[in-house]
């Protein structure tokens, strides 16, 4: 008898402020995807809110590439990071000021029986500029920019072909 | 591939710091709040035919983009000299009142219900919507989403997307709403008053029933005798959209009553060198520092002042709460800061009932959508009530609708000196010398300032997410003496 396996839902999602230099760079990159290199059926979205809202946005999908700006301050303009869900163990369960944090809300989403996704991935890029008002992206991150959208366009290719291996 | 530990979603690095500084025996000096400034939001805006601003406005903002682009929109009508047709007026109306309903509910579910049902010196870790909803119940904590959602469904029917709103031109809106529209948003408002009453419900069972909470919210340390502001109707009703801007002053008796474009005369704003948050200020009083009472020019705009700076709700269930809020707490008006929690559910309700009232409306699928646009003024004023206070979009043309100045006074700027106030007598009463200051006791303190449900994303004109607060104590010498971190 065959088997019938369903692929996984994903969505990959750029969250950030196209008018705020750096800060939309999440968008950006996740305009330039080169879409060949992606399977069908995976969604693409843009967002800029945390949250309650996020939780709508990723809602029903299996697997979430969110691609986001970082602004550590002690890394270098462009570098690319890969967070997984542990990496937020020490904000969990933190009330904050305007919203619930995105694991509140994915716990509450959880307990509320939303379906949510079981795999979270975040690429964030380390910017230098999020605080001026401007269409433009900073000169280093524009210099830099085909180099991040090569490191982000391999980190989704890996992402992607673990989750929906070829047999 | 790297690997550090951070929250991503906290993306921006701009934070609220409040500095407590501490005088030799360790009691409270002073306290200041700051917050982080965006830049450049005029230059962005210049020369920008005015019509693009209403969309463009909405990303200034990610917690309150359909205030802005409401009063964008109204500016934008003023600069166009053009008043829209009443079916443009009702749906942007009743687009507003869904935001209202989103905002107000994720308010209380999820930044107020925290310190009341879990507790205000609780365990953090429980102190949030997942303690909340443990103990009132799991499919309460469903409903909060889709209440809110609905609420959102409804911005994005009418707006063209829930969050980067579309709807307003120059005059009117771009769409009207069909019939079947209309008996889907029927429908759906008819639904947010049930739940609004319910949450209503919660609030007096869980708070005032709890006479531990009733003398926090009047006798603790968050009273403020402060003027209050807010918009009003023809009949002095609160309204969210338009209407006139009414100024009481302590006692309660009307102090002004202006229209938008007069606003310059009423308002103005001081700058202070350790902030990039300005302070606005009743102008015919003038500023007179950050002090309480009668003869001080500082005023709130919050849900609270909207209340007290009206003669009542127009709706019949709000105005009912809006009797039994007034009648519980001693009259009108109120100082009790943490009371704004309550008024913020009274205007829920009225949203509620005026989403419904709206959609019921004859005029709200008629097809008049835009009125020819006048001389071109150059300049043009917008008010509304943002859910966090008085919102003013006030924008400056030349001859051809191009941007020559931007100024905007968001909700969040209005109440500045008064969160500040606030945090400062919440602190000085609640630090005490000997005694260490624990987690409880910041988020005590923190209270004072959530009250107002601050958004400091558009108050600096940056945008949204979420704000680290740090608290740093300092000795008189301005040394750190001590770092508390929330996130």
């Amino acid at each position: 008898m065959q088997t019938i396996r369903s692929e996984p839902s994903i969505l990959i999602l750029g969250m950030g402020n196209d008018i705020l230099t750096d800060d939309g760079i999440g968008p950006k990159l996740v305009s330039d995807l080169d879409r060949n290199r992606i399977p069908d059926g995976v969604t693409f979205k843009e967002g800029s809110l945390g949250g309650l809202e996020l939780l709508e946005t990723v809602k029903d999908h299996d697997e979430v590439i969110i691609i986001d700006a970082v602004k550590t301050g002690v890394n270098h303009p462009g570098k690319v990071f890969t967070f997984t869900p542990e990496d937020f163990e020490t904000t969990l369960h933190l009330s904050n000021i305007h919203d619930i944090d995105f694991l509140t809300a994915i716990e509450l989403g959880k307990r509320t029986g939303m379906k949510v996704p079981g795999k979270i991935t975040i690429i964030a890029v380390e910017i230098s500029e999020d605080r001026v008002f401007s269409s433009e992206f900073s000169e280093g991150i524009r210099k830099q920019y085909p180099e991040i959208l090569r490191q982000v366009q391999d980190i989704v290719g890996t992402l992607l072909s673990c989750s929906r291996p070829r047999i | 591939m790297s690997k550090i530990t951070i929250d991503p979603v906290t993306r921006l690095e701009g934070h609220g710091k409040i500095e407590i500084f501490l005088d030799p025996d360790g009691s409270v000096e002073n306290v200041y709040f700051q917050v982080p400034e965006l830049r450049g939001f005029e230059k962005f805006c210049e020369g920008r035919p005015v019509e693009e601003l209403p969309s463009i406005v909405t990303k200034i903002c990610g917690v309150c983009p359909g205030c802005h682009h409401m009063a964008s929109g109204k500016a934008v009508d003023g600069v166009f000299g053009v008043e829209p047709p009443p079916t443009a007026k009702k749906i942007r109306e009743l687009f507003y009142m869904a935001h209202f309903v989103h905002s107000h509910i994720a308010h209380f579910y999820a930044l107020a219900a925290p310190d009341f049902v879990v507790g205000p010196t609780a365990d953090p870790a429980e102190r949030n919507i997942l303690g909340v909803i443990a103990k009132v119940g799991l499919e309460i904590g469903g409903e909060v989403i889709r209440q809110r959602r609905i609420a959102q469904e409804i911005q994005a029917m009418i707006g063209g997307h829930q969050t980067h709103v579309v709807m307003n031109i120059p005059g009117g809106v771009k769409k009207g709403i069909t019939e079947e529209q209309r008996d889907d948003i029927i429908k759906k408002a008819e639904g947010f008053i049930e739940f609004s009453k319910f949450t209503m419900q919660i609030f007096k069972e869980v708070v005032l029933s709890n006479k531990e909470y009733v003398d926090i919210i009047l006798n603790g340390p968050y009273s403020l005798k402060l003027h209050s502001m807010g918009l009003v109707d023809a009949a002095n009703k609160v309204t969210f959209y338009d209407g006139k801007v009414r100024v009481v002053d302590t006692d309660g008796k009307e102090l002004y009553k202006y229209s938008p474009v007069e606003y310059t005369d009423f308002v103005e704003e001081r700058v202070e060198p350790w902030t990039y948050l300005k302070f606005p200020y009743l102008k015919k009083i003038g500023w007179k520092g950050f002090a309480e009472g009668q003869d001080s020019g500082v005023y709130q705009a919050t849900p609270l002042s909207r209340l007290n700076a009206s003669d009542g709700m127009a709706t019949p269930i709000a105005q009912k709460e809006y009797e039994a809020m007034y009648s519980t707490l001693g009259g009108k008006p109120v100082h009790a800061t943490l009371a704004m929690h309550w008024a913020r559910l009274v205007e829920l309700i009225y949203a509620a009932e005026h989403c419904l009232e709206l959609a019921r409306d004859p005029d709200i699928t008629g097809k008049e959508l835009r009125a020819p646009l006048g001389k071109i003024a150059g300049e043009g004023v917008g008010i509304v009530e943002a859910q966090r206070g008085t919102l003013t979009h006030h924008y400056w043309t030349d001859a051809k609708g191009m941007v020559r100045k931007v100024n905007l006074i968001v909700g969040t700027t209005n109440n500045n000196a008064a969160i500040c106030m606030s945090l400062k007598k919440a602190a000085q009463n609640l630090i005490k010398k000997g005694t260490p200051t624990t987690e409880g006791t910041l988020n005590m303190i923190e209270m004072a300032f959530r009250a107002y449900d601050p958004c400091f994303s558009c108050a600096t004109h940056s945008l949204p997410g979420k704000m680290r607060l740090i608290v740093n104590f300092r000795d008189n010498n301005g040394n750190v003496l001590r770092t508390m971190q929330r996130d």
